[in-house]
């Protein structure tokens, strides 16, 4: 017992010390480092794929829009390796089914935070690998206006994903261009759905059972990939990309395939936030989250 | 093991997982035996009331598919699947295109038992008030008299309220449902709240859990509570009228309401349809609507085929007592009414 109290001891004294460490690196760094934010605000159009069998066993295609705000930052505590990721969006897909008389209107709004280790790649100029993991939560409903009790499918998800990102920055010609790639994967979480058959006069009335599911790529398989090019254009950078998205579940023998193919077209800006009265240190170092 | 090795092992695992999660769904070309294919596997993985109703759904489906010929026009290929459908005998169940809904409206074969203008001409003299969906007055015999032709038509609390509040100065209540095809469920709730003291049991629900005939959920009793003493209830003598084409929501306030000491029915058995219906469609466009969801009474009694009056209560309106501007169902509450009263 004692050997452990001293093992417990000796772990709560390792992590002060890199506390306390990590705290004399962030005072240097107020000093002598300054973390830009590259806000991007994104549109995405494109085509969309939905399937839902609470709804529907055909499968509808359509429109998809998306307008989509993206905040990367290099990390305080360790600049050059850590950056976090913010992302949030509202998704909405008009689709029909094949014989064009019936529409599903697909309305998806999330929220993902994330952070990624850097690996800065010497071998390639400009290479930047980054991986890590994010968590999101994601959630709307599928709406089929000429249904009767199954009107409306919804759609709540909360997942931990894992996350990677390919950056490289290339002059082409006289214009400075960073070409990212990033695919997320949810690997674990929690979702929302009804029973095959269940009314959302039952959920009402109260039988509230089977109606949240751990999800797992076993049973909720979504995929995001993400490419774009950042091009810049003195302090303002277009950016131009395509998305891909991916979300199937499979529970309670309903089929849920939702795709989405977009192009994306962006403005993104650098910010660097300095208190009013203070100015940034001449030797101080710029660490870009990605640029 | 090498790394390359792990690396293709998790490379399959993953693979694996994906194609498991992403489940194929069975596709239906757009042709007559398509169409006909994806109506019949609709019907056979969402419809309640197989067992219930002894219904043999391969036999019918291989039956009617005999029938399809290789380009057949639409209106041929809508008339065998409606009449595919008809042999559920289900009032919610309907083929629906462009031109044509299929019903198995089996009300309409029965006496109709309701005439608005002999309510409104000799029984209201056309005198009534209007709240929200509900048209109520006291009549001359000071039995209040509420008709509600549509459980999708709003009622507000405070309408009720106000309703209520009128009808406070009767002896007894006819709440007329006839004619009454339905709407939301949660007009029932609101409706059935004004007529209690104590929570009650309101009935049970079940659900298709997959796409067998036996996947069944466990039926899930629901619970209906009175409103809170800041509303006005009704709690003297209730008749209700019924008809056959008190359907669906009404048929399931007919059924609740029933139960309760202070409360009869009378006219014609209900209408039936105690199931919730789901929509699904199929490749060529038209949609299907079908019993999806069973639901039963406080008794667990299933009341697909309607609800039967009271006992004593079964009543139908003869032309020649219409002729004379006589509702035999609505004068036989009175004595109903009379009678509750009295006892």
């Amino acid at each position: 017992m004692k050997r452990i109290y001293s093992l417990v001891f000796s772990l709560i004294l390792c992590m002060g010390c890199n506390i306390a460490g990590a705290q004399n690196c962030c005072d240097s760094l107020k000093r002598d480092v300054a973390l830009p934010v590259i806000s991007s605000y994104m549109v995405d159009f494109g085509g969309a794929s939905v399937l839902d069998t609470y709804l529907s066993p055909i499968r509808y295609t359509g429109l998809n829009l998306r307008i989509g705000y993206e905040r990367l930052q290099a990390m305080k505590f360790n600049p050059e390796k850590w950056i976090n990721q913010l992302e949030a969006g509202i998704d909405y897909s008009p689709a029909e089914n094949p014989a064009k008389n019936h529409t599903i209107h697909t309305l998806m709004v999330d929220l993902k935070w994330g952070m990624m280790h850097r690996w800065r790649m010497r071998q390639v100029d400009g290479l930047q690998l980054f991986g890590g993991g994010s968590t999101q939560l994601r959630g709307g409903a599928l709406y089929a206006p000429a249904n009767s009790n199954n009107v409306v499918s919804v759609k709540i998800n909360w997942s931990i994903d894992l996350t990677g990102m390919a950056v490289y920055n290339k002059r082409i010609g006289r214009l400075p261009v960073t070409f990212r790639y990033q695919a997320t994967l949810p690997v674990l979480g929690v979702f929302y759905s009804p029973e095959y058959g269940e009314s959302y006069y039952e959920i009402y009335v109260g039988n509230r059972s089977g109606l949240v599911h751990f999800g797992w790529v076993g049973n909720r398989f979504a995929l995001t990939n993400l490419f774009t090019a950042d091009m810049h254009f003195g302090g303002t950078t277009v950016r131009i990309g395509y998305r891909n998205v991916t979300e199937t579940s499979w529970v309670n023998n309903l089929n849920t395939q939702i795709f989405r193919n977009s192009f994306v077209l962006g403005l993104c800006g650098e910010w660097l936030s300095i208190r009013p009265g203070s100015k940034l240190s001449e030797k101080a170092r710029i660490i870009s989250a990605m640029y | 093991m090498d790394m390359k090795k792990t690396g293709n092992i998790l490379f399959v695992i993953l693979v694996a997982l994906m194609i498991s999660s992403c489940h194929k769904q069975e596709e239906f070309d757009n042709d007559p035996y398509g169409n006909f294919d994806a109506l019949w596997t609709n019907v056979d993985e969402h419809y309640c009331f197989f067992k219930y109703k002894n219904v043999d759904w391969v036999e019918i489906g291989r039956r009617y598919r005999e029938q399809l010929r290789p380009g057949m026009s639409s209106t041929a290929l809508f008339d065998v699947c409606a009449e595919m459908l008809k042999e559920l005998r289900d009032g919610h169940t309907n083929l629906i295109s462009a031109w044509d809904v299929s019903r198995y409206w089996i009300w309409e074969q029965y006496p109709k038992n309701y005439d608005e203008r002999i309510i409104n001409q000799y029984y209201l003299n056309f005198n009534y008030k209007q709240s929200s969906s509900i048209k109520y007055t006291i009549l001359s015999n000071n039995f209040g008299y509420m008709y509600y032709g549509d459980f999708s038509g709003a009622i507000g609390e405070g309408n009720l309220d106000n309703i209520l509040a009128y009808l406070a100065a009767s002896d007894g209540l006819v709440i007329d449902v006839r004619d009454n095809g339905g709407g939301f469920l949660t007009n029932v709730e609101k409706l059935v709240r004004r007529f209690i003291t104590e929570r009650i049991h309101a009935g049970a629900i079940s659900h298709k859990t997959g796409p067998g005939h036996d996947d069944f959920s466990e039926p899930y009793d629901y619970y209906f509570d009175p409103v809170d003493d800041t509303r006005i209830k009704y709690l003297k003598p209730i008749v209700i009228l019924a008809n056959r084409s008190s359907y669906s929501a009404t048929n399931n306030f007919v059924s609740i309401m029933k139960c309760l000491p202070n409360v009869r029915i009378v006219g014609d058995t209900t209408g039936g349809g105690s199931g919730l219906p789901f929509t699904y469609d199929m490749p060529n466009g038209w949609t299907v609507r079908m019993s999806a969801s069973e639901i039963t009474d406080p008794n667990g009694v299933v009341t697909e085929f309607g609800v039967e009056p009271s006992p004593g209560c079964k009543v139908d309106m003869t032309e020649t007592e219409m002729a004379m501007g006589i509702d035999a169902i609505l004068e036989k509450s009175f004595d109903v009414l009379e009678m509750m009263i009295n006892e």
